[in-house]
Parts: C-alpha cells; structure tokens; sequence
C-alpha cells in the first residue's frame, strides 16, 4: 500500500505519481497492487465531486493521469476490476456522436468502484446487446444531446427486451434534453439528471453503502 | 391595420423595454431554431445546410406562419458558422451523413499544444487563417457567403416587420480553444501548461475584441450573441473558471455593450454557481438567455433586479409534449419570470423533431 501514490492520485499530482508509480516498479511491487492504490486514489476523487470540490476540469485530468500510469505499469492487471461493485455499460444511443455528458458518467461511475464498459458514440443496438450478452452488467446507460435520438432510445431499449434481456438490467438514461417524461417515452427504469444520480441509483440497486 | 413598419418598431420598443427593466404591453416572444425550420416546412436538411438563403426563407417563413412573433434570434444558419466559431469539424448532412437528418458538431483534437506557440510567435490572426484554411478545408470561402446574405436576411426580416435580434455571434478564447483542442485535452492543458495557454488566450482576446467590434460596428445590429458553451460553472472548478473563463467573458460583453448593441447571453448548461458574478456586468443593458439547464427561477432571484432573461421552453417539452404542457409551463414563465425584463423563448434551439404545434402555443401564450 503506497499512500504516496494514493494522495498523488486524489491530488491529481502527476509528477509525483509518475515518480512513484516508477519506484513501486523498481522496488519489485506486483503492477495489480499499484493499480489498486490508484483505484483507491481514483474513489478520492470520486468522493470529492460528489461533494463539490472537483468538477468536471478534475474528473478528465484523474481520467487522464490514470491512462497514463497504467500504462507506465504494464503487466498483468487481469484482476484489477474483481473488487467492483459491478458492471456499467454505457454509451451514447446511434444518431448522436455527442460524448461529453457520457464521459462524464463512465468517469464518476469508475471513481465509485464501478467495473465501466464504454462502448463509445454513435453506438447501434446490436452493440448494446453484444455487451449486455457479454458483459453481464446491472446497470445500462443510454445518453444523448439530440431529441431526435428518443426515438433511437426507444427502440434500443425495446429491443433489448425483445431479446429477453430486459428483466436482468436496469436502463438508465441521461443527457441535455432527457427528463422523466422522455424516460417514460423510451421506456427507461429513470432518468439522471447529473452523473451523480446514476451513481446513486446503481448503489441503491445494488444494495452498497 | 398597422403597416410592417409600424409592427416592427412596435415589436422593437418592446423588447428594448424588456431589456431596460420595465414592462412592455406584453411579454415578447422570440423564437430561435434552424433545423426545426427545415424539418417543419419539409425542406430536407442537406439542402438548408447548403443553401443560406433558403435556410433564411426557411426560418422566416416557418416562425412567422405559427404566430405572432416580436423577433427572431437569428436571420440565417449554415453548420459552417459552427465552425467557424469553434474551429470545429460539423458532420453536413448529404455529405458525411444522409441527406435527411440535421447536422452535429465531430468534437475533435483539431488543434495541438504545439498551436500555443504559433499564436505566441506568429499572433492569432495567423493560426486562425491557416486554421480554417489547412484545417477546415478553406472554411473562411464556405462562411463567406453567409456573412455576405446576413444584412438581406436582417433587411427581409425588417421588411415583414418582425426584428432580427442577435444575428452575430462572439465567443471567447475559452470557447474557441476548447472546440479546436476537443474539451478533455484543453481541460487537461489548463493544469499542464496554464501559463502557456493563458499567454495564447491573451494574444486571442485582443484579436477577438478588435474582430468582434468590427463584426457588430458593420452589421449594426440590435444584439449579439456572446455565447458561453463549455465554460459553463458545472464544467469547472471555481479557479480555473476565475482564471480562464470569466474575464474574457466579461471583456466580450463590456465590449459590446460599449458599442451600444445587446448582449445577449447564450448561457447552454448550468451558470448556477456562478450567477452573482453576472451582476459585475452593465446593468440594465444584457439578456440572460439560459437552456433550461440553469433553474430559470433562480436566475430571476439573482439576477432579476440586473438584467433582463430570456427562455426557456425546453427542447424535451417541445419534442414530446403537449400544446396545454407547453402553454401551462409558459404562462407560469410568463407570470413568474415576467411580466418586467422577460422576454419568451425556447431554451436553446427549438430542436429538430420539435412539434409545429407545440412552438404555436407557445408563441401564442404571450397573449394570454
């Protein structure tokens, strides 16, 4: 446990986690512990937007350092998600290549120890079903910016119940335009205001403190 | 039967009234949206991206057939002015997409760390040039005629009586670095290199103010927008908005009030953090025009006693809900907001898929 690299990765302090990071290596310390410091500096952060003293300038720059030391790391970090709380999968419905709010929330949902599957912009439904198949998540989250996207939304999250999936996910959605009535219209478990409120929900639903 | 000359500088009063604090004879309502045009009188999308004056009829003729209205936000659209302004790749429809569906901003790193220097050495004006020319494929020709038609736009628009408020558009460095450098690069460069990218900002600023004034000085226009995009209060840290976003604002705004033409403020996601700060503008003399992601009510009981506000129908209720839905949340805006210093509008752009019948109702609730 590398306290140095935690508060260097809740600090957003890149200097000091890259020398750290470097010495770990050089002292022989397993690449699955050192990512495991940053996951715990990486809740830090989590936490601190939660309560208003990041936003997101700090959520991109932890996003951002954190590629960057694991890849500095290398390794086997086969492993590394098997304390999540459990699977998101998230991306933006086809017909809209908008991805910031998205980037938002697979960001925070990975800072509160989330296993994320981000499957991008523009995505089709099949995509969205190839992922539920394969990555057996709770949680589904569906964004978009445009309003010619509900309908888009409407027919993913119709067609995932077609092919029997519906009752083993919840879907969330979110995005500029989106509020309980476009849930309601594409037929979504709720609608998220902020990044936040999908955190909330996938914790109550899965029942974590 | 009043004269379209009578009806425009009727119309006109009212919103400088609004403007000025007081209560005009009514709320005025002022529309804004581009693609909603095309979708409603059946012009197909690749067609109005390309063609600017049948975009202006477009957005004339589609607004001013669904009621009464005292204005319209802008007189022409093309994605090209998206661009422009960001330094952004726009997807066009019926060339990187269908021919039918509207047009969205391609966020990328269109601009490298490596620019900071080349706006240091060479100044603004140069990397803007070669911008749009080596990196937008010559945009500066495809804006051109857009800018060209704008005062035809403004003058038909007069002609049938109704006012063309904010027909320019200003953004600050801010805005502008964060669409070239893609939001997630520009954020990070922010901590990396804050110096650098402040020296490249001031070098901007005063390129920006000096265009910007020469912009609003020959189209003589009634507003402008000064549009506030990515910096938003819920993007940044209090520091970094103090440091990077607000000044540059603020300048753009001071400008254009110095030059006697009406900042609008095109404020898309949430301000609320930062509200107070508005009051350091000119008072009296700006439109807070929010999305409906800042709470419009608390926009009132900050700003309220400073400024005149401008929105917020949201784009949601527009698409997928009713007249009555849309008449009920206007009127409550009209009452609540209004009747001084309020001035009715969609939040943001009417979008694509927006119902003709809601944007009826609520250019109709003015009335009562």
């Amino acid at each position: 446990m590398s306290q140095t690299l935690i508060n260097a990765m809740a600090d957003l302090d890149e200097s000091v986690l890259v020398s750290e990071v470097n010495a770990l290596k050089t002292q022989g310390v397993a690449p699955l512990e050192i990512i495991q410091n940053l996951q715990e500096g990486m809740n830090i952060v989590g936490k601190r937007y939660e309560e208003k003293e990041y936003y997101l300038s700090e959520l991109i720059m932890s996003a951002e350092i954190f590629k960057e030391a694991a890849a500095l790391i290398g390794g086997d970090l086969s492993g590394a998600n098997a304390a999540s709380h459990g699977t998101f999968v998230m991306g933006t419905i086809y017909g809209d290549i908008h991805d910031i709010g998205k980037n938002i929330v697979t960001t925070v949902m990975g800072c509160n120890g989330f296993n994320v599957v981000d499957l991008g912009v523009d995505v089709p439904t099949a995509d969205y079903i190839k992922a539920i198949q394969e990555h057996k998540p709770q949680v589904v989250g569906i964004s978009c910016l445009l309003t010619t996207a509900f309908d888009g939304m409407k027919e993913c999250i119709e067609s995932i119940k077609a092919a029997g999936l519906r009752d083993n996910v919840k879907i969330l959605i979110g995005g500029g335009p989106c509020d309980q009535t476009t849930a309601d219209y594409v037929g979504a478990d709720a609608y998220c205001k902020t990044a936040q409120d999908c955190v909330e929900y996938a914790k109550k639903l899965m029942d974590i403190k | 039967m009043k004269t379209n000359a009578e009806l425009y500088d009727e119309r006109l009063n009212r919103i400088k009234a609004a403007v000025a604090l007081e209560k005009p004879d009514r709320v005025p309502v002022i529309p804004v949206g581009n693609s909603f045009c095309a979708n409603h009188l059946g012009v197909k999308p690749a067609d109005f991206a390309l063609d600017v004056e049948l975009a202006h009829r477009t957005m004339l003729k589609s607004f001013t057939s669904l009621g009464e209205v005292d204005g319209i936000q802008q007189p022409v659209f093309s994605p090209y002015l998206l661009s422009f302004q960001w330094l952004s790749r726009v997807q066009i429809p019926g060339i990187d997409l269908p021919e039918n569906v509207p047009w969205q901003v391609h966020e990328a790193e269109m601009m490298t760390t490596d620019d900071y220097d080349v706006i240091i050495s060479k100044g603004y004006k140069y990397f803007f040039e070669d911008f749009l020319m080596n990196r937008l494929d010559n945009m500066l020709a495809k804006v051109g005629p857009v800018f060209g038609y704008t005062p035809t736009a403004i003058q038909n628009a007069k002609e049938a009586g109704v006012v063309t408020l904010s027909p320019v558009v200003l953004c600050s460095p801010y805005e502008v670095f964060c669409g070239a450098r893609s939001m997630p690069k520009f954020m990070t460069d922010m901590r990396r290199m804050p110096e650098k990218v402040l020296e490249a900002m001031d070098i901007a600023q005063t390129q920006i103010l000096e265009d910007s004034r020469q912009a609003l000085r020959a189209a003589g226009c009634v507003g402008a927008w000064v549009g506030g995009w990515r910096a938003a209060s819920e993007f940044l840290n209090p520091k970094l908005w103090e440091r990077f976003a607000w000044p540059y604002f603020k300048q753009l705004v001071e400008m254009t009030v110095e030059e006697g033409v009406l900042p609008v403020l095109h404020m898309d996601s949430n301000w609320e953090r930062d509200l107070e700060r508005f009051k350091e503008l000119p008072k009296a003399k700006c439109l807070f025009s929010g999305d409906h992601a800042t709470d419009i009510f608390k926009i009132k009981e900050v700003l309220g006693d400073h400024m005149a506000i401008m929105g917020d129908v949201p784009a949601g209720m527009l698409a997928l809900g009713t007249p009555d839905q849309v008449h009920t949340y206007c009127r409550k805006l009209i009452e609540g907001i209004g009747p001084k210093g309020f001035v009715l509008s969609s939040g943001c752009d009417a979008p694509y898929n927006a119902k003709p019948e809601n944007v009826a109702a609520m250019i109709a609730s003015v009335q009562g």
